[in-house]
C-alpha cells in the first residue's frame, strides 16, 4: 500500500525549528535594555529583531539638526547602565546614539541581533506554546516576546491637500534629509511640537527665510542647557555613587512636577505662569506673545523645553504663520489669507505615527484573535504589560505607561523590570504560558480611567495621547514612583496559568491545559 | 434648525481662494473715473480696515469658542476677513490707488475700534462678541458691499466681491447659529452676564466706540450718494435673522442692538444728535493719545505670491 505513505514521509521530514526563550522586538534604548536584564536574569537564550541595520531606534532616526533629548541627560539613561560621560545636562540625539551603541557593545548584544529584520506578523501558537514572528520570508519561534518597537518608530507626510504636487523638497523630521543643503534658502517649517521647536533655531541659523507654520502653540520652558564641567565628568567616572545623588535628586524634582503636569492643580497654574513670564521676558511683541500663548492647560500636550526657540523666531529671517494652511502648492503653501508662499523647501515636523492601537504588524493571540481589532477603539492591557488572550507577551511603552513629568526611560526600565519578572516566571517554573485574567485587566482599567479624570491631559485640549473619542489610552496617571512600584511587583496571581507539569501528569491535549 | 458645524468647517476648508486666483492686470480700471477716485479710495480704505476690525474680532471669538469645532471654525474667519483686507488692498493697488509700499490709514473711529478690541476684546465673554461681531458683519460689510457694487463697475472688483459675498455668507449663518446657541444658556446666566458686563470699562467704552463708528460709516456713505436705506435695510437684518433663531431674543445684548439699530434706521430719531456729537468729538480725539497700531496690521499685503521674509515683518 503505497497510498498512505506519503503523509507520514512528510511529517518525518519536518526540521525541527529553534525555539528562543525569548524574542525581543526592536534594537533602540528600550530593546537592548531589555536583552541586557534578560540576561542577568541568566535567560541567554535570546534573539532581537532590527528593521534597520545598526542599533538606535528613534535616536538612530531623529537625526534632525538640534535633536536632543528635553528630559537632563542624567535621567536619560537606564540606572544599571548610567553614562558618565555626557556631554551637555540635554544631550544631543548623536550622543545618545554613540551610548546606544556603546551598551550594545559593552554588553555584547550585536551577536544576538538580527538586522534588517522587520516584524511582519506575530501569532501565538496554541499548541506548540510559543510565538511565532514573521519578519518577511523570515520565521522566528519563542517561548516568549518583548515587544519593544517603541511607540515613535514611524512618521509620514501629513495628509494636506496637494501635498503630492509640491515640487521643492520634503522633508520629514523624524525622516531627516541629510544630504538637502537649507543654506541660503527660503523653509518653510509646519509644525511646531517638540522638534519644530529644536529645528527652527538651527534652521534659522543657515537658511535664507524661515516661515514657521503654527497651528497650535505649546507651553514652551526655559531649558538650561550647558556643558556638563570636566570636573563632574571626572567624578561621575570615579564615584558612581555622586551620580545616582545626581540622578535621585533630577528625579524627584520631576516627580515634584507631576503635581502639576500630571494632576490638573493650582500647580498647573503655576506653571502657566512661569511659561507666560517666559514668553513675557523673551517676546516683544504684544501680537506675537499673543498667539504664541497657548490656550490649553499646561502638561495637556506634551511640554515643550527650549531657552532658544523664541528667540529664533524673532530673526531677521524668520516669521512665525498662523494661518492656517489651505493647501500645498507647487511652488509652496497657501494660507487661508489669500497668500501663497513660495519656499524651496517644506519641513514636516508635524511628529509621529503613534501606534496607540498597538504595533503596526498583526498580533494574533491565543483564540486567534486580533490585537490591533481589540484595540482599535480602546486599548486596554494590565499594568501596560501584559493584555488578556495575547499570552507571554510584555508590552513597553504599552497602553496607559506614557510620563508626562519624568524620564521615559525611568518608566521603560519598570517594563523591562516586569517582563524579566515574568519571563523568569516561565523559564523557572516550567510554564506553558500565563495570560493576565480578564477580571484583573478589567478591574486595573476601571481604576486607570477613573485615575484619569483629574489629569491635566483630560482638561480639554485635543493631542496624541488621546484617541479620537477623546480616551486616554496612552498616559499613566501617577507618579512615576507608583509606575515604578506596581511594575516590580509581578504577581503570577493574576495570570491564568498553563503549566508543561499539568501536561505531563495528567496527559492532556496541551492546548487545553490552562488551570 | 441646527447646523451641523463640522459639516461647515468641511465646507470652509473646501472653499478657500487666494488673490492669485484672480488676474489683477484684466481690463476694466477705465471703468472708474478720475473724479470718483479720491472718494472710492477713502471708501475702501475704511471697509479694508473694518474687515481688519472683523478679523480680529474673531481672533477674539476663537478664545471663547463653545467647543473646538467652532474655535477652529473662528480660527478660519479670522484668516478669511484678512483675506477680504488683502483683496480690496490689492483692488486699490489695481485702481493705482496705493504709492509702493502704501497702507491706507485707518479714519479716528476706526483706530478707535482697533484700540478696544486690542485691549478688551479678549477679556469680553461670548455673549458680547457673539452678538457685537454679527452686527457689524450685516451693517457694515453688508451695506458697504451692496454700495460698492452699485457704484463701481469694475469687473474684477465684482469678481473679487463675489468671493467676499460667498464667505461673508457663511460668516453670517455661523454667527447667528452662535448667537442662538448663546441664547441657550439659563436666563440667570444671560442676565449676570449682561449686567456684570454693562458695568465694566470695556464694553461702556466700547459703547462709545461703536456709536460714532457706525454713524460715521454711515455718514460717510450718504456723502458719496448712497441712500442711507441700504444701510437701514442691511441693519434690519440683524434683526430679521436674529428672530429665525429660537434662542436669539433671549440675548440681552441682541436686544439692545435690536433697539439701537432702530433709532440708527430713523434718521429723524434725536438718537443721531448724540451719534453724531461723538462723531464730531472723536475728531478732537488727540492722536498722540492713540498707541502704536498693533503689529498684527503688517499682515496686510496686496502682494498675492511671497516669498522670504521682509525686514520688519517677523514680529508680525
Amino acid at each position: 500500500m503505497t497510498v498512505t505513505e506519503l503523509p507520514v514521509k512528510k511529517a518525518r521530514t519536518k526540521k525541527p525549528v529553534k525555539v528562543h526563550t525569548t524574542l525581543v522586538i526592536g534594537a533602540g534604548f528600550i530593546g537592548l535594555g531589555t536583552a541586557i536584564k534578560l540576561r542577568e536574569a541568566g535567560i541567554d537564550d535570546l534573539v532581537i529583531l532590527e528593521r534597520a541595520d545598526r542599533v538606535g531606534g528613534t535616536w538612530r532616526d531623529a537625526s534632525y539638526p538640534g535633536a536632543a533629548c528635553d528630559i537632563p541627560s542624567q535621567l536619560y539613561s537606564f540606572s544599571f547602565a548610567k553614562n558618565p560621560g555626557w556631554s551637555r545636562a540635554y544631550s544631543p540625539s548623536a550622543e545618545i546614539l554613540e551610548h546606544i551603541e556603546e551598551l550594545a557593545e559593552r554588553f555584547d548584544l550585536v551577536k544576538d541581533i538580527q538586522f534588517n529584520t522587520a516584524v511582519t506578523k506575530l501569532e501565538f501558537d496554541k499548541r506548540e506554546a510559543r510565538w511565532e514572528v514573521t519578519a518577511g520570508r523570515k520565521k522566528f519561534y519563542a517561548r516568549t516576546v518583548v515587544v519593544a518597537s517603541g511607540p515613535l518608530s514611524d512618521a509620514s507626510l501629513p495628509n494636506i491637500t496637494g501635498i503630492e504636487d509640491f515640487e521643492g523638497a520634503k522633508v520629514l523630521s523624524a525622516r531627516w534629509d541629510n544630504d538637502y543643503d537649507f543654506a541660503g534658502k527660503s523653509i518653510a517649517v509646519i509644525g511646531t511640537g517638540a522638534s519644530a521647536i529644536q529645528i527652527i533655531p538651527e534652521l534659522v541659523k543657515v537658511a535664507g527665510s524661515v516661515k514657521v507654520f503654527q497651528r497650535t502653540p505649546g507651553w514652551v520652558m526655559p531649558r538650561l542647557d550647558v556643558e556638563t564641567p570636566e570636573i563632574a565628568k571626572a567624578v561621575f567616572e570615579k564615584l558612581p555613587v555622586a551620580q545616582q545623588v545626581t540622578r535621585s535628586a533630577l528625579f524627584l524634582a520631576h516627580e515634584a512636577a507631576a503635581t502639576g503636569l500630571v494632576w490638573n492643580t493650582p500647580i498647573t497654574s503655576l506653571i502657566q505662569q512661569i511659561g507666560k513670564l517666559h514668553i513675557r521676558m523673551t517676546v516683544k511683541d504684544k501680537w506675537l506673545r499673543r498667539q504664541l500663548t497657548p490656550e490649553f492647560r499646561a502638561g495637556c500636550k506634551r511640554m515643550l523645553m527650549s531657552s532658544d526657540y523664541y528667540p529664533a523666531l524673532q530673526a531677521d529671517n524668520c516669521k512665525l504663520i498662523t494661518w492656517p494652511i489651505a493647501k500645498i502648492t507647487p511652488k509652496g503653501l497657501q494660507t487661508c489669507d489669500a497668500l501663497q508662499h513660495e519656499v524651496d523647501a517644506i519641513v514636516f515636523a508635524t511628529g509621529y505615527d503613534v501606534h496607540l492601537g498597538g504595533p503596526p504588524y498583526p498580533i494574533t493571540g491565543l483564540d486567534g484573535q486580533l490585537l490591533q481589532e481589540e484595540w482599535s477603539g480602546h486599548p486596554e492591557a494590565y499594568k501596560s504589560a501584559s493584555a488578556h488572550g495575547y499570552p507571554n507577551l510584555f508590552f513597553t511603552c504599552g497602553p496607559n505607561s506614557g510620563p508626562g513629568h519624568n524620564s521615559l526611560l525611568v518608566y521603560a526600565q519598570g517594563q523591562i523590570e516586569y517582563a524579566v519578572s515574568g519571563i523568569r516566571a516561565i523559564v523557572e517554573q516550567d510554564l506553558r504560558w500565563i495570560d493576565v485574567k480578564k477580571d484583573v485587566q478589567d478591574s486595573y482599567n476601571v481604576s486607570m480611567q477613573k485615575r484619569l479624570r483629574s489629569t491635566t491631559w483630560m482638561s480639554g485640549c485635543s493631542s496624541w495621547y488621546l484617541t479620537e473619542d477623546g480616551f486616554n489610552a496612552s498616559m499613566y496617571p501617577g507618579f512615576a514612583t507608583q509606575y515604578l512600584r506596581q511594575m516590580q511587583d509581578f504577581r503570577i496571581r493574576d495570570y491564568e496559568v498553563a503549566s508543561n507539569a499539568a501536561t505531563r501528569l495528567w496527559n492532556i491535549p496541551r492546548d487545553l491545559a490552562a488551570v | 434648525m441646527t447646523m451641523d458645524m463640522e459639516e461647515m468647517l468641511a465646507k470652509i476648508k473646501d472653499r478657500q481662494w487666494a488673490l492669485a486666483d484672480i488676474d489683477w492686470d484684466a481690463p476694466g480700471v477705465e471703468l472708474i473715473s478720475e473724479d470718483f477716485k479720491p472718494k472710492l479710495k477713502a471708501f475702501m480704505a475704511d471697509l479694508c480696515w473694518i474687515e481688519n476690525v472683523g478679523a480680529r474680532g474673531f481672533a477674539a471669538m476663537a478664545k471663547k469658542a463653545p467647543n473646538p469645532t467652532i474655535a477652529e471654525i473662528y480660527r478660519y474667519f479670522h484668516a478669511e476677513e484678512q483675506r477680504h483686507a488683502n483683496a480690496e488692498l490689492a483692488l486699490l493697488k489695481r485702481w493705482g490707488m496705493l504709492e509702493e509700499g502704501e497702507i491706507p490709514e485707518p479714519n479716528v473711529n476706526i483706530r478707535m475700534a482697533i484700540e478696544w478690541l486690542d485691549t478688551y476684546a479678549d477679556d469680553m465673554p461670548l455673549s458680547v462678541l457673539g452678538t457685537v461681531i454679527p452686527m457689524l458683519e450685516v451693517a457694515l460689510d453688508g451695506a458697504l458691499l451692496k454700495f460698492l457694487l452699485e457704484e463701481v463697475h469694475d469687473p474684477v472688483c465684482h469678481q473679487v466681491f463675489e468671493k467676499i459675498n460667498n464667505d461673508e455668507s457663511r460668516h453670517i449663518a455661523v454667527d447667528f447659529e452662535v448667537l442662538d446657541m448663546i441664547g441657550h444658556a439659563k436666563a440667570r446666566k444671560l442676565a449676570i452676564d449682561f449686567v456684570s458686563n454693562l458695568a465694566s470699562p470695556g464694553l461702556i467704552i466700547g459703547g462709545l466706540m461703536y456709536l460714532p463708528l457706525l454713524n460715521r460709516m454711515r455718514n460717510n456713505i450718504v456723502d458719496m450718494g448712497l441712500q442711507p436705506e441700504k444701510l437701514y435695510a442691511a441693519m434690519n437684518r440683524f434683526e430679521k435673522l436674529g428672530r429665525r433663531g429660537e434662542f436669539t431674543h433671549r440675548v440681552p445684548l441682541f436686544q439692545v442692538l435690536r433697539v439701537h439699530s432702530k433709532m440708527v434706521v430713523d434718521s429723524e430719531h434725536p438718537y443721531h444728535l448724540l451719534a453724531n456729537s461723538l462723531v464730531w468729538a472723536s475728531e478732537f480725539y488727540p492722536r498722540a493719545l492713540f498707541r502704536p497700531i498693533p503689529t498684527w496690521f503688517k499682515e496686510l499685503t496686496h502682494e498675492p505670491v511671497t516669498k522670504g521674509v521682509k525686514n520688519g515683518m517677523n514680529a508680525a
